[in-house]
This record gives structure tokens, sequence and C-alpha cells, in this order.
């Protein structure tokens, strides 16, 4: 076996993982779009409003995507502290209380014309872009303490403190999240690394008990059919949507808990809408899907050339995955009601657009990481002839 | 698989948690969709289910000629959506304004109130508010005209609601209905069963607004409305009655009043009124104690009202004949080797006969037959006469006043029983009794509903008179009336009653009211029980004045005997009863009426 391993030649992807992205996010964006006409569609007195407004955020993102797809990666690290810089100073303007607008008891949009920017949303691609190129750099200081430690966490702590501030602790949560295991699969080490994975959790649940809504959001997650009434609401609705679609759902269009049972059906709980209406086929689809975006982009890995490219692309993949683990885990109830987008299929454009920016990135490597290997086998051909 | 420069362990610990997350979550759509999808979906099923009430509206009730006593009118409670106010909305609240009579100041701040915390207080916990009433009901024609004004977020609720044209006309026959829509008292507890039809519904589907979701509409059933019922009652004399108990409440300040006019050959219930009354409109005004029907619901000792008792009887008995003549001057009498001391008369009699005793209305006369009679057939002839049972009269809440059994008499019930005391009984007892004089010896049941119909007018369900029994001959009963028809003319205790031209027959009864145990001076009850005319009679009538407040004596006579001929001259125009002299002089009246009736607006 280990004889196979080492003598035999870098065994090939049958089919190209840009390819599979391509695909897997092409069926979740169709479902996506199709569900969300299907959600949207009682709302308001213009059935196609969301409709049309998510379409143009798509033209937007896949123009970005396309963008991204023709970047040279090695030469735009020297970008990063520029794009840093400007976000951060998006995620300080946004708090400012004549600049951001508040929605809902928070303060995370920035207005650009007639859209909406959500900062955050930007700010976590520019965080792992920012953490990929320092740990990049610092590969071999990687195990000491201040350059493989502190500076890294500064810069996902600036970034979570901000996104707390508007106060979003669930996006906070997930970009904490992937800072830290892009630190732990740079390799920090890991007598750092617990500790302070500990106190991080404890401090946020900390401050979700001195928020009290927060705080029975949570208990109300323990009991979600004892507190249906008031605190999981939305949740038991959605509960309710997975069993009324059953394993064929009821079809698409005919779902009912959208119509004004659902809070958020066409954002958050959209998951529940394509439970109800399209049943386990679809929602087993999903699952799937995000899986083989997530196992494919892991195999995907081990080509990178370097650890700047290495720890990008593995931070871009934990964001899409993340995000939609706890979207599901939320929607499903396996985990506290908390605000996230589903990728590619809830409604919102500035989520769209930076997770169709990851796809580019993901097609883009998916080529360029290619290019060494093919060499490698032509070199290991010539050899032979030889 | 992992490039030199990254630990492959520490990726593959990473791939396998996520790779349990999602295994996790794939279990959890399982357990959901599959394992408890049944459940579930019965309880998504549940919440959306809806079954929308559509109310029947109640019935009619009428007079004996079809007049209005009670109806149900539509209402539209209006409010307003404050989330669907738009800017053309808000230009046409001043015109909402002018056409409802709502303050515009009210309607902008309605519209304003678009959000309300939620019960758990916190600050971020905040409700959209859908409703905000601006209008408690406006009629059917107003809301039309809101309709058209085309406000995309004003829009109305149906609902119905008891209207009472009279006020407190027939207030304690007809009963209300409270803020719950119960039924309370009268023809409106009574015959609701009728009066209440039968809701519809509507079985259909809900959003989470809990808005009809119409295209999922699956059964629709119409309500049926209720049916209408008619009373015996005439809104004329009911009104009539109800005028004159207004004059004595001014006149004599009594604690209570009650008249009762019915038709002696039926038992129908012309009218019944008392006094304190209230609004039916506005019945959660007043005392309570005044939505009592004295006529059923009070007792009172009838007194010399209920000397045809032991006259009807002796007579029937053949014991006496009208002329008989009995010593009134004396004080005690032997009853069963005891000497029994005799009740006094108010003025000395010497001798005097059988109609003598009616028309002085003698104690001591009526004490003598009650001794010939004895205990045995004077109880069971008052027993006959309908006292210390219920009349049967339809509406609940009657008492049925006591008639004690002769084993619980007293060595003086003999002598005191024949002139009212050592009983009591409501007003309708009295009114019943004399109706059976009247209707030649026969008990009537009263009677109070003519027929329940529908909205086509076709009788649903029909009630007939009825005869509860023969009490005295038909002779004895023409002999009392003749008796009674004197005690109605110039020297009788009733002369104040008299209207000329007719035979008026009736009884006086002035009883001392037991303050502290002992008969007193001062508080009396004031009654006359008569009909008319004597040899045909028509009508039947009871006054009865509890406490009349008044300078001299409150005798029955003087007090309630009046308001019988005031009473009774406006019934002869109305009812065409012709004088037994063959006199005109009705036509004169007639005239007065008709004017009269003009004025009232009926």
């Amino acid at each position: 076996m280990s004889k196979k391993r080492a003598g035999a030649p870098r065994r090939e992807m049958l089919v190209n993982p840009g390819f599979i992205i391509i695909l897997c996010v092409s069926v979740l964006t169709l479902l996506g779009i199709s569900i969300l006409f299907s959600a949207t569609a009682h709302f308001g007195s213009d059935p196609y409003y969301f409709l049309k407004r998510q379409l143009i955020w798509l033209v937007i993102a896949m123009a970005g995507c396309a963008m991204v797809c023709l970047v040279n990666l090695e030469n735009s690290k020297r970008y990063v502290w520029i794009a840093s810089f400007i976000l951060l100073v998006g995620l300080v303007l946004v708090l400012i209380p004549s600049v951001g607008i508040y929605v809902n008891g928070s303060r995370r949009w920035l207005p650009l014309g007639p859209m909406r920017l959500q900062i955050s949303e930007f700010a976590k691609l520019g965080m792992v872009f920012a953490l990929a190129v320092y740990l990049g750099a610092n590969q071999r200081h990687i195990g000491t303490f201040w350059r493989g430690f502190v500076v890294p966490g500064a810069i996902i702590g600036v970034t979570s403190g901000l996104i707390i501030l508007q106060p979003d602790y669930g996006m906070a949560a997930l970009c904490g999240a992937v800072g830290f295991l892009m630190m732990y699969l740079a390799g920090t080490r890991l007598i750092y690394l617990a500790p302070t994975f500990v106190g991080a959790v404890s401090l946020f649940f900390l401050a979700l008990y001195h928020s009290p809504v927060r705080w029975r959001r949570i208990m109300a997650f323990l009991d979600i059919e004892g507190n249906r009434a008031d605190g999981s609401y939305q949740l038991w609705q959605a509960i309710l949507a997975f069993g009324a679609g059953g394993v064929h759902g009821s079809g698409l269009g005919a779902g009912r808990q959208q119509m004004n049972f659902l809070p958020e059906a066409h954002t958050d709980f959209i998951f529940a809408v394509i439970g109800e209406e399209l049943g386990l086929v679809f929602t087993g689809l999903v699952l799937v899907l995000f899986f083989i975006i997530f196992i494919v982009g892991l195999r995907h890995l081990s080509r990178a050339p370097n650890l700047y490219q290495y720890l990008l692309m593995s931070g871009a993949l934990l964001l899409i995955t993340f995000q939609a683990l706890i979207n599901m885990g939320v929607v499903t109830g396996c985990l506290p009601t908390k605000g996230m987008s589903l990728p590619f299929i809830s409604y919102g454009g500035s989520n769209l657009v930076v997770m169709f920016l990851i796809v580019g990135l993901y097609i883009n490597t998916a080529f360029a990481w290619r290019k060494p290997v093919v060499r490698q086998q032509e070199r290991r051909l010539r050899e032979i002839i030889a | 698989m992992s490039p030199a420069f990254t630990s492959g362990f520490r990726l593959f610990l990473l791939a396998a948690a996520v790779a349990a997350c999602f295994s996790g979550i794939g279990y959890r759509l399982y357990s959901l969709q599959v394992v408890e999808a049944g459940e579930l979906a019965l309880l998504a099923e549940r919440a959306r289910r809806q079954v929308i009430v559509q109310p029947a509206r109640r019935g009619n009730i009428v007079d004996a000629n079809g007049g209005v006593l009670a109806t149900t009118r539509t209402l539209i409670e209006l409010g307003i959506d404050p989330q669907s106010v738009t800017p053309a909305d808000k230009e046409k609240f001043s015109e909402l304004a002018r056409l409802t009579g709502i303050p515009l100041e009210e309607i902008r701040e309605a519209a304003a109130r678009r959000t309300t915390r939620g019960p758990s207080g916190f600050a971020d916990d905040v409700r959209l508010v859908r409703w905000v009433k601006l209008h408690d009901g406006i009629d059917e024609v107003s809301y039309g005209k809101v309709l058209d004004l085309g406000l995309r977020s004003v829009y109305g609720n149906r609902r119905y609601v008891r209207f009472y044209p009279g006020n407190e006309l027939a207030a304690h026959l007809l009963g209300f209905l409270n803020r719950e829509e119960t039924p309370v008292g009268g023809i409106e507890s009574h015959l609701d069963f009728y009066l209440r039809g039968q809701e519809g519904w509507v079985e259909s589907e809900r959003d989470g607004r809990r808005r009809e979701l119409v295209q999922f509409r699956n059964r629709e059933v119409r309500p049926t409305d209720g049916l209408h019922a008619a009373l015996t009652i005439d809104h004329f004399i009911q009104h009539v009655v109800e005028e004159e108990l207004g004059r004595i409440a001014e006149t004599f300040t009594p604690q209570g009043a009650t008249v009762i006019v019915s038709d002696p050959v039926t038992g129908a219930v012309l009218a019944m009124g008392n006094y304190p009354t209230f609004d039916l409109n506005r019945f959660h005004l007043e005392p309570i104690a005044h939505q009592r029907n004295l006529a059923i619901t009070d007792v009172l000792e009838p007194g010399s009202t209920f000397k045809i008792v032991p006259a009807a009887g002796a007579l029937n008995e053949r014991l006496v004949t009208p002329s008989t003549v009995f010593n009134c001057g004396i004080s005690s009498i032997e009853v069963g080797n005891r000497m029994v001391r005799l009740p006094r008369d108010h003025r000395p009699f010497g001798e005097l006969t059988v109609e003598g005793i009616m028309v002085k209305s003698s104690n001591i006369g009526v004490a003598h037959l009650g001794v010939m009679l004895g205990s045995r057939r004077l109880h069971d002839y008052a027993s006959r006469f309908g006292f210390g049972e219920p009349t049967g009269f339809p509406l609940g809440g009657e008492v049925r006043g006591t008639l004690h059994p002769v084993r619980n008499w007293d060595g003086l019930t003999i002598t005191r029983l024949p002139m009212g005391h050592a009983v009591s009984a409501t007003p309708l007892q009295i009114h019943q009794a004399t109706g059976a004089v009247a209707n030649g010896g026969v008990l009537m049941r009263p009677m109070l509903v003519n027929r329940v119909f529908n909205d086509a007018g076709e009788t649903v369900v029909s009630f007939a008179p009825e005869a509860r029994r023969r009490v005295i001959s038909g002779e004895t009963a023409r002999t009392i009336s003749g008796m009674l028809r004197k005690a109605a003319a110039p020297g009788g205790t009733a002369a104040q009653a008299e209207i000329r031209g007719y035979e008026v027959a009736g009884k006086t009864g002035t009883t001392q009211k037991i303050v502290n145990g002992r008969y007193s001076n001062r508080h009396h009850v004031a009654s006359f029980s008569g009909f008319f005319p004597a040899s045909n009679p028509r009508v039947v009538m009871t006054i009865i004045i509890d406490e009349p407040q008044t300078t001299g004596s409150a005798y029955g006579g003087l007090v309630a005997a009046p308001s019988f001929k005031r009473v009774a001259e406006q019934l002869i125009p109305y009812l065409g009863i012709r004088p037994s002299d063959g006199s005109e002089n009705y036509f004169a009246l007639e005239r007065d009426i008709h004017d009269h009736l003009r004025q009232t607006g009926f």
C-alpha cells in the first residue's frame, strides 16, 4: 500500500473540481430563486418585487464571480491591507447612527444608492483574506506566541468585536469560528488555541446572558414546543413546516407556512419553506450539495501551492459550509435561533455577492492549481520517455 | 492528502467534525420529515384551519298587532389597519371624520399607532398593530359612504345589536340581551330557543395573521336567522298602562306599583307594567332591582280583593243566597264550641245581606261566610281560585305565594283568611282569581305569546288559550259579578272606578303591611281588581300600589280605583266596547284617543 502511494503518480480527480462547484452552485441558486418566488409571491402588492431584486443582485454577484476568476491570487496579496482598511472603516461607519441603517434593533447596513450593503458580509471575507496573507507570510513563525497567535487573534478579534457592536452575534460567532479554524489549520500551537477556545465560548455565553432577549431565545430553544407561543414561535412554525412537507412536500407554491406563520420566510427561514413545499427530497439535496462543496473543496485544498492560498481557500470554504450548517441547524431546531443566511438561497444581496465571490475564488484556484500538477506529470512522462 | 506545509491530521479532524454536523442535520431532517411528519402536519393543519362563525340575526318581538317591541339592527364596527395606511388615505381622513363624526385627531392618532410592545416588555419585543378601533358601530348607510371613499386601510366588521324601540315599554315582559349577548329575563329568555336562530359557519384556512385565505374555503353553512315572536301584549294598552303607572308614581311615590290588563275569556295578557321600571336599551344604568317583574315576583296579602273567595264558595255550595242576612255588629263568633274574636270593620255595620257584605266589604261578614264554609272548603276554594300555586305565567321567576294547609291554621285563621289575611299572593294571582269570576267561573292560564313565526310571516308555533279548571258554576260567577258591579257603583267601596254607561265590576283592597311583625297603620297596599262590562266582560284589570304616600287614608277605593277608571276610559274606544245603557258617549272619547294616538306616534 505504501509502495503504491509512493510510486504511483498523484491521482487526478476525474472531473475538475471547478465544474463540480459550478454545478452544485447552479442547482442551489436555481432552487433558491424558485423557492424565493414561492415564499414571497404573497407579500405586498407586487408578487415579483423580491424576485426582481434578487435577480438583479444575482447578476451583480455573477459579474463579481467572473472578475475573481480572472484575478492572480499571488498578485492580489498586495492589496490586502488597503482592502482591510476600507472594510474596517466600513465596519466603524455602520455603527454611526446617522450613517448605518437601523433595522429590527441592529445597525448592519450601509446605504448604497437604491440598495443596502451589509458591510459585515464583506468584512468576513476580508478577514479571511487578511488572515491568509498574514499567516502565509509568517509560515515559519507560526509556532511563536506573537506571530502565530496574538496578531492573527487580533485580526479576528477586531472584526468580530466590531460586528458584535452592531449587534450581530451570529455573524461575529461565524467570523470568530472561521478565523480560529484558519489559525488551527495554519498550525498555531494548540496550547494557545485550546484556552482561547474555552475563553471565547464562555465570553460569548456571558454576553448572551447579559442580553435577556437573546438569553430567552436560547432558553426557548431548549423547549421549542413549550415556548411556541412566545420565544420560539418562529422556530416552532419552521418545525411544523418540515413536518407538513414530509418526504415529497406539498408542491412548489402550495406551502402555507410562509403565509405569515413563518416570519423571515424569505431570508433566514427559507430552508423551512423548501422543507414544506419540496419535502425531504430537496432538503436532503440541499444538504448533500453543501456537503459535496465542502468535501470537493477539501480534497481540492491538497493541491494548494502555498500556505497563503491554502488558508484563503480553506477560510472561504469554511465560510460557506459554516453558514449553511448554522442556518440549517437553526431552522431545524438543532441550534438556538440566530439570524444567518442560507448561502445561494436566502434573499439578500450582500450575502449572495460574497458567496459568489467565494465561488469565483474556487473556480480561479481550480484552474490555477492544476497547472503545476500537469507540468509535474509532463516531467514524469519525459523522464519515462528519456 | 495534504500539502507538506500543513498538518493532515488537523485537516482530517476538521473534516470529520464538519461531516458529523452534516450527518446530524441529515438525521434531524429525517426525523422531522419522516418520523414525526404526521404528527407535525396535524398540528400545522390545526393552526391553519379556522371556523368563522357567522352570527344569526335574532328574531323580532312584536305585539298583538305586529308593532315591533324588540328588534336587531346591524351595526358596523369601524377600524383602521395602521400598516396599510397610504398617503392617499391620509388625505381622506378629514372626509372620513366628517362622515362618521370621529374627531380627526383620533383618526390620525389611530393611524400612527403602528407598533406595540410585546408581552415581554423588552425594548426589542415589538409587534405590529393591524387593527385599531375607530367607532363602535355605524349604520349600513354611513358604512357604504365610508367604503365609497376608497380608503385602503379602513374597514369594518358587521355585528348585530339588539334594540328596543319602546325603551322602557314592557321592559319587564321583554327582558333584554346583556353585553355578552345572553338573554336576561322576560320573553328574550323564555323564547330564546326560537329567537336566537342558528349560527352559520365557514370552514376555511387562515394565514399567520389570522386572515382568512378565501382560496382554501371548503365549507360554508349559511346562518339561519331567528324566528319572531308575537305577544298578546297590545302596544297601545301597554303604553296607556305605563303612562298610568307614571302618574301613580308621581302622585303617590309608592314603593312599587303593578297594573295588569288581560282578556278574561282567553287569559291573554294585554298589558303588564310595574313601577319602578327601566330602559331596556340602557339596562346597565339602573339598579338591578328595577328589573323585577313585581307582578309575578312579589307577594302581598291580598286583603279585601280576596273576599270573592269565601263569597263565591258559600254561594257555590248553596249555603247562602245573595239575600241571606248576617249580623255584622257582633265581635265574636262560635267556631266548634269555641268563641273566636272577629276582626273589626272600618266602620260598624248592622245587619248585612251577602251582597251587602261584598259591596261594603265587611270583614265580619266574610268571617261569617268563612265559618259557614268551614276550614276544609274555605281552603279548597282558595286553592281552586289559584292561590298558593303558580298561575302558569310563561316567564320565569314566578313565585307561588303562600296558602297554608288547614293543619297549620291557628284558631283565628278561619275568620281572618276570608278577609285576605294569613295568605299571600302575587298581583297576577289576584288578577287571575278576579279573571275567573269575569270568565264565568273558569280559571284561565295567563297567556303572553300568541305565536312564533318566520320571516315570511308563517306561523311556526302557535299558542292557544288554556283553561285550567272550573272554579265555580257560571251562575255563581254571574251572582258574584253582580255584587262586584254594585261595589263599583255609588255607595260601594269602589265607586271611584265607575264609568258612566258601563257596568264596571270590581273589588277594592286595602292591606296593612306587616312592619316589625305587626300590622302597621301607616304602611298600606292599596289594590283594585275588576272587570267590565260586567254582563260581557272584555277586560280584567288589577292595580296594586305598594305604600302609596297620601295625606288621607290609602284605601284601595281612593287610590287604586281611579287608575282603573282612567285606563278603562282609554280602552273603551280603542277596543270599541259599547256602553251597556245604549248611550253613545264613547264616540267623544274616541276622538280624544285618536288625538292621543297621533301625539304619541302609535
